[in-house]
């Protein structure tokens, strides 16, 4: 869920980070699981949001920015509540992932990349999520959902709020 | 029906606990093992032939040896579970159905190396899977089999299991290492290689989930045991992720000795809906592609290698006679040009260029000379970069076009 | 000591030396981008290709360490194929800039391209954009589409000014480079980024534009910011007076001096050559003030000095040498001031605000020869007043006549009432610098100095380096060294021996003081040299 107020943990959360960042031998290495933390928190990552974390990891700036930009997972923009990742290489492409999210399209009415009017869906094509023996397949915020009809769709789309 | 060693529980509900898996014998030899001296340990798995199975193939126990002998100080051990290479899903099934396999197997790996703590790093999609390794981690830890003495043998380890954030490169070893220190998943320069100098700057080990979850099995029953499962090459079985147009698409767990047409037409149950199979690629997106006629060769790293593309992680992508091959590569090149990290110039510049070329071919709107332009891109880059990931995007590069060619030239205007 | 064979010919290289500087001492150019010596290895523009032994493919140079017994080809057609591929990768998304690029005439993609590259273009598809002309900072100027993304901007703000600003966002060909969002790249050594730039990518905001490169001519020399002394080349230009707003100094660049500076300089020393072309100028000798203020020749500015110099009783006259001048001023003016028996002798004038200080190069005191000064021997002799004495005695009329050089007493640290008190009641009070300051419009005679690039000469250092700095314009109007002033004085005075060039001054010098013993310029070199310093 998210919490829009401006960029700072609670201090519960805070322990939660100096406790990652002692599990290991460099507390850089628990950059990744905090700017997750900060994207499950906040909602997205904000230039914001990415300032605090150096301060929390003293490292520039712009270290923090060159991770969030590289890695897919992280949003710099806010999200809608539900993420519809759908995996568009090789074999689900061979099995119909043009046709999967041309019904998203026209069901969402947002273009691939976008989020809904409503802030309900984000629709974004991937690389392989490596569920292939399922293909055509997507991915809905943490759930994989594989051999996609256009009924299917449907039923996955109707379970979002 | 040939014996499934890393499979055999799949089928049980619960095999994710350790309850089950303790009741089908999981962890009963643990103690034995962690009496036996390292190197051992080490040789048993050399003269396994265990090779790894994430990708490179390379010979597990000789990777171990690379370990500075006499070396003080922290050595670690990272699982690579970021699987991401196209046409692959085995590493999750692992996840999800045998977490307490790949407990077991960091257990003795860990000892047989000297790590003392170990890492996961877990692809940032496979929140499932993560999250039911993770819950294994905590059982094992409250049923002593991780943690301080394990069993009271005086060996410890801690596991960390890492979330990745999405990005491909994050499988290749070194990059998964520099995104493991929290940063972007560059991969590094080799020398020095992982094993000398790696995570934190100290002795690291990484191997394949699937590679590390045979190790309990090779080491209590023995090398010849694993080594006569497979060719005289590489030992014991291997899980081939099948998908595509074949009737059942799956995991199988089989010798490496298998072919890929009994692959194909017995296993997975032939091509789907009565078809003709056109073209297959063998070991993940990055292997080279092979032709209907070139599928009578044995599913080990050599006999891959032999047929000029590689056993890789044995990702098996069958496509039949309805599929345009120049289509699948520029899906397959806007793949390669999403996921090249950027770090050095060959990769980062001439992946975009092919895909960009191979867009305008399918489209209709290619020039006569690109086939050529690519094939020469493809050739001289090959080998000159950082990672192996540009090799990787090479294979299918050259051996689409080569093999597929007319295709190609159809779809170029006079 | 490793010995290896490269294009066939045998050197040996201490042990952990990369193949690009072993080759580099038998002359052999191996091409490359990201490659630094003062950086770590990136191994990231991969242009570095060389055969190694039997290595079925070309390995990068930048990380292969020399070994004994290894054979390297720097030239096979292996090596030549790759090299123009790279070249070619490098190229493919590059704009088309480069008529109106600054960089163009010092760009390692043109010489490389004209050396390596010269393939057909194949590349028809639209190039990947990026921002362009963003400015960085006070000093750099980014063009992203021009970068390379070689790295070395970012690994010299990660590993020598450990502010870590830029960074590379993105992944695959959106790569850029960049800061991050609202910040700005800032740090005390911001524009060295600019020289290491091999690219047009970071340019500089204050030479942008101002001459074309191919109108400069270059003079080494020693930057006078601090007491570092930082190895600098000065780029001046001639052929184009009308270009750069008729400023003869074009840029001042850091020169390689591994026991100094390295490879690098600070910004306020890199931008601190500005009073030499600056409307401050002192161009004439000058005697009255104000209204009164009258140019004339040194023949008649010469004896003028002289007169007062010996119409006053030696207690009653003052001398403030500054550590700004060089080592061959200081020893002329030693000299003059034993000749005449002054004792009132000092150059320390504490500054007004302490000066900044790093662990890299910057130093606190910000002048280049207070070492020498030292050395020399300019601190007050014998029963005589230091600089601040000077001052109360000429407020108490004790003293009453006073020759400062260059320093600007107004920025001292002490009161501006006591100095203005003080210069007022003097009897007369000689100004010789290169710029008029604070108090110059008090003197009633001011002698024009040439800047430290209008002449040759030596600084020591605070390590007590003696180093060389060589002329590379002439000096404006009819300004002087600050020893050939001296030295016709001196002889007006009787002083004998005066020096005709400074490297007379210099040859006493070693011979007078201890310290400079056995240095000659030859002996000095380009690098320099420690002075004797126990
Ligand atoms: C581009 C690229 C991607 C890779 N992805 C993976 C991966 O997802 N999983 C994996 O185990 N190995 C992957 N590898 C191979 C690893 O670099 C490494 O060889 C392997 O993890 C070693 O383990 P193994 O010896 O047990 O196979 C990849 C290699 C490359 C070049
Ligand atoms: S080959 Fe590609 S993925 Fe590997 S380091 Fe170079 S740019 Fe990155
Ligand atoms: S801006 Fe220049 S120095 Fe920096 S990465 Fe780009 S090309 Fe290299
Ligand atoms: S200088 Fe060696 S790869 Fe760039």
């Amino acid at each position: 869920m998210s919490r829009p107020a401006a960029v700072q943990f609670t201090a519960g959360e805070l322990a939660l980070v100096r406790r990652l960042q002692a599990l290991y031998p460099d507390k850089r290495a628990a950059l990744l699981p905090v700017l997750q933390l900060v994207q499950d928190t906040f909602g997205y990552i904000s230039l914001e949001a990415e300032e605090y974390v150096a301060g929390l990891f003293d490292l520039p700036p712009a270290h923090v920015h060159e991770v969030v930009t590289f890695y897919t997972l992280f949003f710099q923009e806010p999200k809608g509540r539900h993420v519809v990742s759908v995996c568009h290489n090789l074999t689900c492409h061979l099995e119909g992932a043009p046709t999967v999210l041309a019904h998203l399209r026209m069901r969402l009415g947002v273009d691939v990349g976008a989020t809904t009017a409503d802030g309900r869906v984000t629709l974004l094509a991937v690389e392989c999520l490596c569920a292939c023996e399922m293909a055509p397949m997507l991915q809905v915020d943490d759930r994989y959902e594989g051999n996609l009809t256009p009924a299917k769709i449907d039923r996955i789309l109707e379970g979002l709020e | 029906m040939a014996e499934r060693i890393l499979t055999r529980n799949f089928h049980l509900p619960e095999s994710h606990t350790l309850r089950v898996y303790r009741e089908t014998g999981g962890y009963e030899g643990l103690s034995d093992v962690l009496a036996m001296a390292p190197a051992t340990i080490i040789e048993t798995v050399k003269r396994s032939n265990l090779r790894g199975l994430g990708g490179a193939g390379f010979p597990t126990g000789v990777k171990w040896g690379f370990i500075p002998k006499g070396h003080q100080g922290p050595v670690y051990l990272v699982i690579n579970a970021d699987e991401g290479e196209p046409g692959t899903f085995k590493d999750r099934y692992l996840l999800e159905k045998d977490p307490h396999g790949l407990i077991e197997g960091m257990i003795v790996s860990a000892h047989a190396i000297g790590s003392r703590l170990a890492f996961v790093y877990v692809r940032g999609e496979y929140v499932q899977p993560w999250r039911i390794f993770s819950r294994a981690v905590q059982e094992a830890y409250d049923a002593g089999f991780l943690g301080k003495s394990i069993l009271g043998s005086g060996v410890d380890l801690d596991v960390v299991v890492h979330r990745g954030a999405g990005a491909y490169i994050c499988g290749e070893e070194t990059g998964l290492i520099s995104s493991l220190e929290g940063k972007k998943g560059w991969p590094k320069l080799k020398p020095p290689f992982p094993a000398v100098r790696g995570a934190f700057g100290a002795p690291t080990i990484v191997n394949n989930v699937e590679t590390i979850c045979h190790v309990p099995h090779i080491v209590q029953r023995g090398a010849s045991w694993f080594a006569a499962l497979g060719t005289a090459g590489q030992g014991g079985t291997r899980m081939y992720s099948v998908s595509g147009r074949v009737a059942r698409p799956g995991v199988y767990e089989l010798p490496v000795s298998v072919t890929l047409r009994s692959l194909i037409s017995e296993h997975a149950g032939g091509i789907a809906n009565g078809r003709r199979l056109k073209a297959v690629v063998p070991g993940g997106s990055s292997a080279p592609i092979l032709t209907a006629d070139e599928i009578d060769v044995t599913m080990d790293v050599d006999g891959l290698k032999n047929a000029g593309t590689m056993a890789g992680s044995a990702g098996v992508i069958v496509m039949d006679e309805s599929v345009s091959i120049p289509e699948a590569l520029m899906i397959v090149a806007r793949f390669y040009a999403h996921e090249s990290c950027g770090q050095c110039t060959p990769c980062r510049e001439s992946t975009g260029w092919i895909y960009k070329m191979t867009r305008r071919i399918v489209e209709g709107r290619g020039r006569k000379e690109e086939l050529d332009t690519i094939l020469d891109v493809a050739r001289r880059g090959a080998g000159t970069t950082i990672c192996a990931f540009y090799d990787g995007a090479v294979g299918p590069y050259i051996s689409y076009i080569e093999k597929f060619r007319d295709e190609f030239e159809a779809l170029i205007p006079k | 000591m490793p010995k290896l064979t490269i294009d066939g010919r045998e050197v040996e290289v201490p042990a952990g030396t990369n193949l690009i500087e072993a080759a580099r001492r038998l002359g052999i150019e191996v091409p490359y981008y990201c490659y630094h010596p003062g950086l770590s290895i990136a191994g990231q523009c991969r242009l570095c290709m060389v055969d190694v032994g039997n290595s079925p493919r070309p390995q990068i140079a930048c990380n292969t360490l020399a070994a004994d017994g290894m054979v390297v080809r720097t030239e096979t057609p292996k090596v030549l194929e790759t090299r123009q591929s790279v070249m070619e990768f490098h190229l493919i998304n590059h704009p088309l800039d480069c008529p109106v690029c600054d960089q163009a005439g010092e760009c390692w993609l043109q010489i490389y391209y004209m050396k390596h590259g010269l393939y057909e273009p194949r590349m028809v598809d639209e190039k990947v954009h990026k921002p362009k002309a963003v400015p960085l900072g006070p000093h750099v100027i980014l063009d992203a589409e021009r970068c390379i993304l070689c790295s070395r901007c970012v690994r010299f703000c990660d590993e020598i000014t450990g502010t870590g600003e830029l960074g590379i966002f993105q992944r695959g060909d959106h790569s850029e480079i960049g800061l991050f969002p609202g910040k700005e790249l800032a740090n005390p050594y911001s524009a060295n980024v600019v020289d290491i730039c091999p690219v047009g990518a970071l340019t500089d905001r204050d030479f942008r534009f101002a001459v074309r490169v191919w109108y400069l001519e270059t003079a080494k020399s020693v930057c006078p910011g601090c007491s570092r002394g930082c190895n600098i080349e000065v780029h001046y230009n001639l052929r184009r007076p009308h270009h750069n707003q008729g400023h003869r100094v074009a840029r001042l660049k850091p020169r390689e001096n591994p026991e100094v500076n390295q490879w690098w300089i600070c910004d306020a020393g890199r931008y601190g050559g500005k009073f030499v072309d600056d409307a401050s100028r002192l161009l004439f000798p000058t005697r009255g003030r104000e209204n009164a203020a009258r140019e004339v020749g040194w023949d008649e500015m010469v004896p003028l000095v002289a007169a007062r110099l010996r119409d006053y009783r030696p207690d009653e006259i003052g001398v403030l040498a500054s550590p700004r001048m060089a080592n061959e001023d200081l020893f002329v003016l030693k000299r003059l001031v034993e000749h005449l028996g002054i004792a009132n002798v000092d150059f320390r004038v504490p500054p007004g605000r302490p000066g900044d200080e790093d662990r890299i190069l910057i130093k606190a005191d910000k002048n280049p020869n207070t070492r020498g000064a030292e050395l020399i021997g300019l601190a007050p002799r014998a029963g005589g007043l230091d600089a601040r004495g000077m001052l109360r005695a000429a407020r108490e009329r004790r003293l009453k006549g006073l020759w400062v050089f260059h320093h600007d007493l107004l920025a001292s640290a002490w009161p501006g009432s006591e100095i203005r008190e003080a210069l007022r009641a003097l009897d007369w009070f000689i100004f010789q610098g290169s710029n008029a300051n604070g108090i110059s419009p008090d003197a009633d005679v001011l002698l024009p100095s040439a800047t430290w690039v209008e002449r040759e000469g030596t600084f020591t250092n605070f390590e007590g380096r003696v180093q060389r700095f060589w002329k590379a314009v002439e000096p404006p109007g009819a300004s002087l060294s600050d020893w050939e002033i001296l030295a016709r004085i001196g002889d007006a005075l009787g002083l004998g021996a005066v020096p005709g060039r400074a490297e007379d001054s210099f040859k006493s010098l070693a011979a007078g003081v201890p310290a400079f013993a056995g240095l000659s310029y030859r002996e000095l070199g380009d690098f320099g040299k420690e002075a004797a310093t126990a």
